[in-house]
């Protein structure tokens, strides 16, 4: 079979186009175009379908298992695909890696180093017992993602743009670096004893919950990374769409409670923001994915991420 | 009210001298300033189509320099800057406005209307900002030393805020924030422009 691989302003990529098996697969195809080029190795390649000039409709994106043949309307010998370059990618591994990493390193510089005297305070620091909790629940908030990344979690998607790198890893490092200079603060204002036994009790129920919803999903997916988009159910999953994220959230809003900084309920905001446009999204696409038509099940009603309220 | 300022700044550089003109146009321009707030909450809303992305950095730039530069700290009122920030942003304005108004009035605007909506801000935009910028750099000294509207720590939220460094942080947002404002416009250009003469 012949392929055509064209830029998307329509001029040919590849010069002569590409020669393939009948029976090749688009991941045949990826290699393939690697191999010309060099540069652009299978998960940097968007390959998509041809969209006509002038329609809104949206092209359809070449699924690497497929075959060619599933695409090329039956019995014709040549096949147009558009490409894209995605840019330089990395693996979801990496991203988390860095992003965690930041965190875990920096906030006990601001605990255990002498900081605050280029910020103008001289003289001993004070450490109450809360900001030593502090930094133990921190550090074993950021070590548990990271072991989390490379021992539980299953990615759907292989790789991210490189570019996220950089946005995430300042998302993280300036938000953990800015909670770590309040908590350790030589002004520090610490709250009441019992609060602070509530909230960091109440975040290390919620962060083992969230330990327990992210096996529960690693166990949704089969070890080869494939089976697609499932019916999340179990544990909190029964009530609550994205459990995972609901955790989270609350083992934050502990971790608040005791430690009671602006800037800990910024982030707190913030992050609940993020997480709720990501479970809007996954609600929204299961419960398409699961309409309850030809066969297939209906998805049960839930909350998304923040029951009672969302 | 644009126009108004307009009108005032360039009677009172006529009349006097460029010191004057903060005290001569402060009270529409304060109006209209803040005023602008509630086109941001238009694009929220949906009731205009431009996005809130390119229209939050505009218009809150401008609020923080009226209310918390200029407002703020009278020191600054007589710079030489102020007229030509108060001149840059009334033009665009009275261009921008009337543009709409007649659009939304008649359904077109004159071609020569068109094109002005979409050039001026060639060389406004560049005055505009550096005059902001301008502004803010030369306010940090006083914004030190009064220490206005800063909290400090000890207190029961733990929280802490400097004026000074969030005016500092502020201009570092003007480095990324001012090319691709203005490339965003250019694209703007580029499109209405070939757009109006296709038709």
């Amino acid at each position: 079979m012949k392929v055509n691989i064209v830029s998307r302003s329509g001029r040919e990529f590849i010069k002569g186009g590409l020669e393939l098996n009948d029976s090749a697969t688009v991941a045949d195809l990826q290699e393939a175009i690697h191999k010309r080029t060099k540069k652009f190795y299978p998960s940097r390649q968007r390959l998509t379908l041809p969209v006509q000039p002038g329609s809104k409709e949206r092209p359809v994106v070449l699924h690497y298992k497929k075959s060619l043949k599933e695409y090329s309307d039956g019995n014709q010998n040549t096949l147009t695909v558009v490409f894209k370059d995605l840019g330089p990618q990395v693996s979801y591994r990496t991203l988390f890696f860095f992003e965690y990493l930041g965190p875990l390193l920096l906030y006990p510089v601001f605990y255990y180093f002498p900081v605050y005297q280029f910020f103008g305070y001289k003289g001993e620091r004070v450490i109450h017992p809360v900001q030593t909790y502090a930094l133990y629940y921190w550090c074993f908030h950021y070590f548990k993602r990271i072991m989390e990344t490379f021992f539980v979690h299953r990615f759907s998607h292989a790789t991210s743009p490189l570019s996220n790198v950089f946005r995430n890893c300042a998302y993280y490092w300036t938000f953990g670096s800015y909670i770590a200079y309040y908590v350790n603060h030589p002004l520090y204002t610490p709250v009441s004893d019992l609060q602070m036994k509530i909230g960091f009790g109440f975040g290390i129920v919620c962060q083992l919950a969230n330990f327990y919803c992210h096996i529960i999903l690693k166990n949704l997916r089969s070890a080869d990374g494939s089976g697609g988009y499932q019916i999340p159910h179990g544990f909190l999953f029964n009530i609550v769409t994205c459990a995972n994220y609901t955790t989270e959230i609350y083992q934050w809003l502990g971790f608040n409670i005791a430690t009671q900084t602006v800037a800990g309920y910024v982030f707190l905001v913030v992050a609940t923001s993020i997480m709720t446009n990501w479970a809007l999204a996954k609600h929204r696409r299961l419960r398409k994915l699961f309409d309850g038509k030809d066969g297939r099940p209906k998805y049960p009603r839930r909350w998304v991420i923040l029951p009672p309220f969302l | 009210m644009a126009f108004q300022v307009l009108f005032l700044t360039l009677k009172t550089l006529k009349e006097s001298s460029h010191e004057h003109v903060y005290n001569a146009v402060e009270k529409p321009l304060l109006l209209a300033q803040s005023a602008a707030v509630l086109e941001i909450i238009h694009g929220l809303i949906g009731l205009v189509r431009s996005p809130v992305s390119s229209t939050l950095p505009q218009i809150g730039s401008r609020l923080y320099l009226t209310w918390g530069i200029l407002y703020s700290f009278p020191e600054m009122r007589t710079h030489i800057l102020v007229t030509s920030l108060v001149i840059s942003w009334s033009l665009t304005e009275i261009i921008r406005y009337s543009f709409f108004g007649l659009k939304e009035a008649f359904g077109f605007a004159p071609s020569w209307h068109l094109w002005l909506r979409y050039s001026t801000f060639l060389v406004l935009y560049p005055t505009g900002i550096s005059s902001e910028v301008g502004l803010i750099y030369f306010a940090l000294p006083y914004l030190k030393a009064s220490e206005k509207y800063c909290v400090r720590m000890p207190n029961k939220l733990n929280f802490s805020f400097d004026y000074y460094y969030a005016a500092i942080v502020t201009l570092g947002f003007y480095v990324p924030g001012s090319p691709h404002l203005y490339s965003y416009m250019l694209s703007q250009r580029k499109r209405a422009l070939s757009k109006s003469k296709k038709e």
